[in-house]
């Protein structure tokens, strides 16, 4: 642990929260490293949220941190620092200091997809990061416009050429179709918008014949009856759309998903981190945490971080296996 | 059509809380539009805490106010500073600028303060009537519509301003190229990244205006602060003169009309907007000459117009759930957060959040002008500030401003060295307008481009096989190529025609 009182941060921490900061700083002189675990937190919490404001991975940290700053006794604050997939904000959390007051959200794709894509000798791993706590598994749906002629996945990949949209290179999307068109030998152009909202806006105006995204992206127009969901990426069936076959089901094995988990810097003591691990668990339990999850599409995903770390190192070295099998090339990188 | 939602929806906005939160967010909208680089999306995402404990309506009032009035108060920097804060105010601040040299700064934002209070207004009573049916047009818009639309744009920026169409051709150039810095969007390859993330997905549009207009201005001008300052005459009234209401008011119209067509498209629509409105001006006016040395209608058309955009940019979200920018994306969540969907479903399941919404525009715009008016005397003093004075205090903000984008501090560094850039293009000659207007088409360009080559199977002549998009390369070919030649043959046959009376 860091003995020093006066780090940088704490400084620029402590002209947020000055008074605050200052009594965690007097802490630290007073009662030694130790002391200063025992009672964490002491002060006010930074929460990266490694993304743009407005998207699924900054609603879903603003409803966890909302609900875990009762259980933990003091104030989240977050802040937006997007760029690269998550890599910006999350390389910037692993440099900082690791004494638990410095959160992040972090996303499965950055682990287990941006591999086969970038190629930077400085990504960030999951070693990288002790897994707090693990929130949400979203499934891909695959969907074509309510006019579209395809009615079942058969239909889909027997056509003779097809456009499909996805929300950029190297998101689950993407790969997801990549596999499904690799596996069935479907001649299918991959088209990547920048972002799910345009892709989805472009299969409503009929540009495209079919995209793959995320339930919070396509479960309102698929309610409204302008999109038709023909399968899921998942292992089983989708508790929001139990009528849609897995694709699994269909006899593609294609098993992709998004999950979002809370991370703090791996050097961070277990104390602290126990702490974190048990308000975190706590606020998974809220019911307006609860009803947040129900109201965007986002089924659970709640394992403790053995667990975690073991899904997220098969799910990449999956995800490499079935885009060499299928002789992928995912953007340029790989 | 059935009016009790409507009027419903006006029993809504008069709620007191709901007035006063409409007021609260039109006044910090007014006062972040005006502090350069700090914009409405960054705003609303530091805000949004505060919304969790409010009700739905209020909440979305108050942060769709923010929006609005920070198209408002961005026009008083552009005007003023000649530092647009946002990409639809560009154009505003190339005639608004050279009104506040000859001192009329007041009148010109009484102006733009009066077509912003038009455009939004008619934007909204053309919404209200129409917004479900209009719908469809955003989706109408492919890859190959927007193609079009970006080329056209860029050549439009080349109607900008007053100097040589050369220099501007070359400043549009390098911002293009500007714009492909970050990761290939359809292959994921980096460009011109350094080997570093920061700049993996490109660089902001406020980052590159607050560094040519912002950092490059004040560093010019450093150069030249031992002459003596031109003195300002006099800052004007806010009313505008007869002459200059005369020549606004069909400016006014007109660009109203072309913001809320374009606004409806998500992607670019305020933008082109507000270049479309501008070029609109050039093309009728009895003397385009006038334009980029302080024309007034170059001020009023492009205001109507991106004020009847930030206006019609909402049927997307509120109709389609397809949020059409950046601060639109944030309005997105405020909404998920309060547990309604913006979608196909929200006029039916949620008529008072809608018609809510919708009508706290009307209030919030007349509130707006109501507060511009005795304000823009206020601000206008700021031009009586000693440069030594000024110029650090909007170095600051601007830094500010740029931070709050992604809370980064490498973007502050990217801006210093784009002022330094900036500072070369002035001291050369080349305008920093085209330069960031082509910058924010290009990537828009290329995307759309390069994605429907793709669905189109490498065919380019499906561009004119869609209607929608054979029709807008028309207009393109009437603009770029056809009305030019008309042009250049009319000046040579009225040079035949005087030369035998010549001796």
């Amino acid at each position: 642990m860091n003995p020093r009182p006066f780090t940088r941060r704490g400084l620029l921490a402590g002209a947020a929260a000055a008074p605050v900061a200052a009594l965690a700083a007097c802490n630290g002189v007073q009662g030694g490293a130790d002391a200063a675990e025992d009672d964490f937190p002491t002060r006010a919490i930074d929460f990266t949220v490694p993304f743009d404001a407005g998207g699924s991975s900054d609603l879903l940290s603003r409803a966890v941190c909302l609900a875990a700053e009762e259980p933990l006794g003091q104030s989240i604050a977050l802040a937006n620092k997007p760029g690269a997939n998550g890599a910006v904000g999350l390389k910037e959390l692993v440099s900082g200091d690791a004494d638990g007051y410095t959160l992040a959200l972090a996303v499965k794709s950055l682990f287990a997809i941006t591999p086969l894509v970038v190629d930077d000798p400085d990504a960030v791993a999951i070693d990288d990061f002790r897994i707090i706590a693990t929130l949400t598994n979203e499934a891909y749906v695959l969907v074509v416009h309510a006019d579209s002629p395809y009615q079942s996945l058969e239909d889909l990949v027997a056509a003779p050429s097809l456009n499909y949209g996805t929300a950029g290179v190297g998101t689950g999307g993407q790969l997801s179709l990549a596999l499904l068109f690799g596996l069935a030998g479907t001649e299918a152009t991959d088209v990547p918008f920048d972002g799910g909202a345009p892709a989805v806006t472009a299969l409503l105006g009929q540009e495209i014949d079919v995209v793959s995204g995320s339930l919070a992206e396509t479960m309102p127009q698929i309610e409204a009856g302008a999109l038709r969901p023909l399968t899921v990426f998942s292992e089983e069936r989708n508790v929001f759309l139990q009528d849609a076959p897995t694709a699994t089901e269909a006899g593609y094995p294609v098993v992709v998903d998004q999950r979002r988990m809370v991370v703090a810097p791996s050097e961070v003591s277990d104390t602290v981190a126990g702490a974190l691990v048990l308000a975190f668990e706590e606020a998974r339990q809220d019911p307006d945490y609860q009803a947040f999850l129900q109201d965007n599409y986002m089924d659970v995903w709640e394992v403790d971080d053995v667990e975690a770390r073991a899904h997220l190192s098969e799910a990449a070295e999956l995800y490499a296996q079935n885009v060499a099998d299928v002789g992928l090339a995912l953007g340029d990188g790989s | 059509m059935d009016l009790s939602p409507v009027l419903t929806g006006f029993s809504v906005v008069f709620e007191p809380q709901n007035l006063l939160f409409c007021l609260l967010g039109v006044t910090i909208g007014m006062l972040i539009g005006v502090l350069p680089g700090l914009g409405p999306a960054a705003t609303i995402a530091i805000l949004l805490p505060i919304t969790y404990n409010l009700e739905p309506v209020a909440a979305v009032i108050m942060l769709a106010g923010i929006f609005y009035g920070a198209q408002y108060g961005g026009t008083i920097t552009s005007v003023l500073l000649k530092l647009p804060g946002e990409a639809s105010t560009v154009v505003t601040a190339i005639d608004g600028h050279q009104l506040a040299k000859r001192g009329e700064a007041g009148s010109a934002l009484g102006v733009a303060a009066i077509a912003s209070f038009i455009g939004g207004t008619a934007s909204i009573i053309l919404l209200s009537l129409v917004a479900p049916a209009l719908a469809g047009v955003a989706l109408a818009f492919g890859p190959a519509e927007y193609t079009v639309l970006a080329l056209i744009g860029i050549f439009l920026v080349g109607t900008l301003g007053s100097g040589s169409l050369i220099k501007s051709a070359a400043a549009a150039g390098a911002g293009l190229l500007l714009a492909t810095v970050g990761l290939d969007p359809l292959l994921g390859t980096p460009r011109f990244t350094f080997g570093t993330d920061q700049l993996a997905d490109g660089i902001d549009f406020v980052i590159v205006a607050m560094g040519l207009f912002g950092v490059g201005e004040i560093l010019y001008n450093l150069e030249h602060r031992d002459r003596p300052q031109a003195a300002v005459p006099a800052f004007g009234r806010a009313i505008p003169s007869r002459v200059q209401w005369l020549r606004s008011r069909l400016a006014i119209l007109r660009g109203s009309v072309v913001g809320f067509v374009l606004g409806i498209l998500p992607g670019g629509g305020a933008t082109m907007s507000s270049l479309v409105a501008y070029a609109v001006e050039k093309r009728s006016a009895k003397d385009p000459s006038r334009f980029g040395k302080g024309a007034i209608e170059g001020v009023a058309g492009p205001e109507a117009a991106n004020n009847a955009a930030a206006t019609s940019s909402f049927i997307p979200l509120l109709t389609l759930g397809i949020p059409a920018n950046a601060t639109m994306a944030v309005l997105f969540g405020a909404l998920m957060l309060q547990g309604i969907t913006p979608g196909p479903a929200l006029m039916t399941e949620h008529p008072d959040v809608f018609w809510g919404v919708v009508n706290s525009m009307y209030l919030g715009n007349l509130l707006l002008l109501a507060l511009s008016i005795p304000l823009i005397g206020v601000f206008v003093r700021m031009l009586k500030i000693r440069p030594g004075i000024l110029a650090p205090i909007t170095i600051v903000i601007t830094m500010l401003g740029v931070y709050s984008i992604r809370n980064n501090a490498f973007d502050m560094v990217l801006a210093v060295a784009l002022g330094l850039v900036g500072y070369a293009m002035r001291k050369l000659g080349f305008e920093p307008g085209p330069f960031v207007l082509a910058f924010v088409l290009g990537s828009l360009l290329e995307g759309s481009f390069r994605r429907s080559m793709r669905i189109f199977g490498g065919d380019v002549t499906e561009f004119v096989q869609r209607p929608l998009s054979a029709t807008l390369v028309g207009v393109l070919v009437l603009t770029v190529v056809i009305i030019p030649v008309l042009r250049v043959v009319r000046a040579r046959q009225v040079v035949r025609a005087a030369e035998p009376a010549e001796p």
